[in-house]
């Protein structure tokens, strides 16, 4: 008999939860490379002793203790500080059924709560970098202002975007 | 607060470049994580790509390796060398499929060239490319899974240029599952596949002229 609850195998624990870990770690460093990097370290860390007797629910916690690990060693070699963290119980959902590759993220709401708490103009040069691309050369000459002034006003609203950030406990 | 490094890690976040390496302080790590915050919230990068899926999956194929199956099923194998990357290959998904069959068959010493036991239930499915005057030149493992898919490496081969692997199902039916480069005679390719592949048949490898250059049958 076969325990739906459990996986056969290391090739269904991969399956089932790359898509699911990757846009965890994503969402954690926000860029592609090392969000890739960080995905293939936690499962070249975590299948080797994985036991497959374990429960799903059991592998995901696991992978999520391994995912905490390898973040908080990626910004201390990277940065020397924890600027982002995996809470496993937290971030539990980010694992947890439904998989696919169309589950909903949250970090819109995430950003749009920072954003929606800032004045226009800072939260225009937000937009226009982190949302729509734009070079700060771009996105100056869509505020109609001086690159040097666009650099200014994106620092600005970083630092008030931080300090939103912390208010809201992201 | 370090202005330039900070900037400069930011102008990377945006790009979608892999930051830089400094030592920040708390200042800009608050500053870091609402950037980061807000980069995740654009819309494409969240979700993986197919090709660094694909990759990853290969690589902790190719380090499982056979002392990865359960330990009271392991047998000593001895194979020719060219076989040893498929072994590993095979190895792991030995334990896809809960059972060490394949390596119990490939355990023989007097392994068929033609093709190897396929697993209880076909969850594994391998064959041995062979050319016509009976060279073997290369291997190829079928895997029943969501999604199935097949895996096919080539060697020894005087071939250069782009190849065409056709799979042969037992209806009859070909079924071209993609081309790949070979490069001083070798090559690897992997896929995925609509086949059920218990009903595979063979594999056939073909050349730009269409010329078959070797074919495999699957146990």
């Amino acid at each position: 008999m076969v325990d739906t609850d459990a996986y056969a195998d290391w090739e269904s624990v991969y399956r089932d939860n790359v898509d699911r870990l990757y846009r965890l770690m994503y969402a954690r460093v926000g860029n592609r490379p090392d969000a890739e990097d960080l995905t293939s370290e936690v499962f070249r860390t975590a299948l080797g002793p994985l036991r497959m007797a374990s429960s799903k629910g059991e592998v995901r916690s696991y992978l999520l203790t391994t995912s905490r690990t390898v973040l908080a060693s990626h910004w201390r070699r990277t940065l020397g500080h924890p600027v982002t963290s995996i809470d496993p119980e937290a971030d539990a959902a980010y694992l947890a059924e439904p998989s696919g590759s169309d589950q909903p993220s949250d970090a819109p709401q995430r950003a749009g709560k920072i954003l929606d708490a800032l004045p226009d103009r800072y939260r225009r040069i937000l937009e226009l970098r982190f949302l729509e691309a734009c070079s700060i050369k771009e996105a100056a000459h869509a505020m109609d202002v001086s690159v040097s002034n666009a650099k200014v006003l994106q620092h600005r609203a970083l630092r008030m975007a931080a300090q939103v950030t912390l208010e809201l406990g992201q | 607060m370090t202005g330039r490094r900070l900037s400069a890690f930011i102008d990377a976040l945006v790009a979608g470049r892999r930051p830089g390496s400094y030592r920040a302080d708390e200042e800009d790590a608050e500053i870091l994580r609402a950037a980061i915050t807000l980069r995740a919230a654009r819309p494409g990068d969240a979700k993986p790509d197919d090709q660094f899926v694909a990759d990853l999956y290969q690589r902790l194929a190719d380090e499982a390796g056979p002392d990865q199956a359960p330990v009271a099923d392991i047998r000593p194998i001895r194979l020719p060398r060219g076989r040893a990357a498929l072994v590993s290959v095979a190895a792991g998904l030995v334990l896809v499929g809960g059972t060490a069959a394949v390596t119990e068959a490939l355990s023989s010493t007097s392994l068929s060239p033609a093709a190897v036991q396929a697993p209880h239930g076909n969850v594994v499915r391998t064959g041995t490319f062979e050319t016509a005057d009976g060279r073997v030149m290369g291997q190829i493992v079928a895997y029943r899974g969501n999604p199935s898919w097949v895996f096919m490496n080539v060697g020894g081969s005087n071939y250069e240029g782009t190849i065409t692997c056709k799979l042969q199902v037992d209806n009859g039916t070909t079924v071209a599952v993609g081309a790949f480069d070979l490069r001083g005679g070798t090559g690897e390719f992997s896929r995925n596949i609509q086949v059920d592949i218990g009903k595979l048949r063979g594999a056939k490898l073909v050349n730009s002229a269409g010329v078959i250059v070797a074919s495999a049958t699957f146990a």
